[in-house]
């Protein structure tokens, strides 16, 4: 696969880290990674940076993800960019929540590298 | 009608006739259900499986409950993260500066010589997960309580008091050689 760039929102430094070896172990080794802290980070960097893929975390302080969703839609940023959430909250609520708010994937912490390469690499490649 | 085990009541409001439920009494119903299955959400195997498969999927390591109490350390680090929704209470996650650091090193593949924000961050994304992990046992919970984002505690000679909790769980973990203790306190079932 040709080089990806992606961008990881998670207001812990840790859980982007480990999010960016997940997608390395899942074979996209030429990743370009962009990290944002925060959703209004996040969304100051897709105006900057053109990404081909999108991972935000949930439950996060000021704005959370699925907020930066709706933001993302409403700006008009990132079209066509598959946004997947990685979450601890994992009820059928929220992922139907994330799904109307526009995401394409749903991981739920804890999760494998595998279930992230599952999840993800058809998004890739269908985008 | 029974629901989630517990007798409910539809039919009787007004006219007397078969009505189907209020979004209140929906809501009264599943508040009941969950009252009254205290002690399913209470089950200590939901805060041990939680805790192995936090540890198995972000650590790559196993991870045993312990009958030991952790040794006092001079420095610990207490990570809590707040429920709310139908329960309220939270998730305490408390371990040694020493193992706080192996934690964060399993998280990161980074090595660490003290504990620094990677580490406290580390042991709050820990302490999330295994709230998330815990409250998804329990399909009530998992769609009608949220968690806080997780505050993380450093120093020496705290302890942690809850006045009158409804329940509370407390249970010690060992992974290698180190020792961490975690405690899930409710202090309200709606």
């Amino acid at each position: 696969m040709s080089e990806i760039r992606a961008l990881i929102v998670d207001d812990s430094s840790v859980m982007r880290k480990i999010v960016e070896r997940a997608l390395r172990q899942a074979g996209l080794d030429a990743l370009v990674v962009h990290e944002a802290g925060t959703g209004a980070e996040g969304l100051e960097l897709l105006k900057a940076k053109p990404v081909d893929l999108i991972l935000s975390d949930i439950n996060m302080p000021a704005m959370d993800g699925l907020e930066f969703l709706r933001q993302i839609r409403a700006q008009n940023l990132a079209n066509g960019v598959p946004v997947v959430m990685i979450t601890t909250e994992s009820s059928e609520e929220h992922v139907k929540e994330a799904i109307q708010s526009g995401a394409q994937g749903y991981i739920r912490k804890p999760f494998t590298a595998e279930q992230v390469k599952e999840r993800v690499l058809p998004l890739l490649k269908a985008a | 009608m029974l629901l989630n085990g517990v007798r409910g009541v539809v039919g009787t409001r007004k006219t007397g006739k078969a009505e189907p439920p209020t979004t209140e009494e929906r809501k009264q119903t599943m508040a009941v259900s969950l009252r009254e299955s205290v002690q399913r959400v209470a089950d200590p195997r939901n805060l041990d499986s939680s805790v192995e498969e936090v540890f198995r999927l972000m650590l790559g390591i196993e991870c045993k409950r312990e009958s030991a109490s952790p040794p006092a350390e001079k420095e610990s680090v207490t990570s809590v993260v707040g429920f709310g929704g139908l329960l309220s209470g939270a998730c305490v996650f408390r371990c040694g500066a020493t193992t706080a650091v192996k934690i964060a090193a399993h998280m990161t593949g980074m090595e660490f010589d003290a504990i620094d924000d990677t580490v406290k961050d580390g042991i709050g994304e820990i302490c999330n997960m295994l709230a998330g992990a815990w409250k998804g046992k329990v399909p009530e919970l998992s769609a009608n309580c949220g968690l806080s984002v997780p505050a993380v505690i450093t120093g020496r000679d705290y302890n942690l008091h809850v006045q009158s909790p409804e329940f509370q769980l407390h249970h010690v973990y060992r992974f290698e050689s180190q020792l961490f203790e975690v405690t899930i306190v409710c202090d309200g079932l709606q």
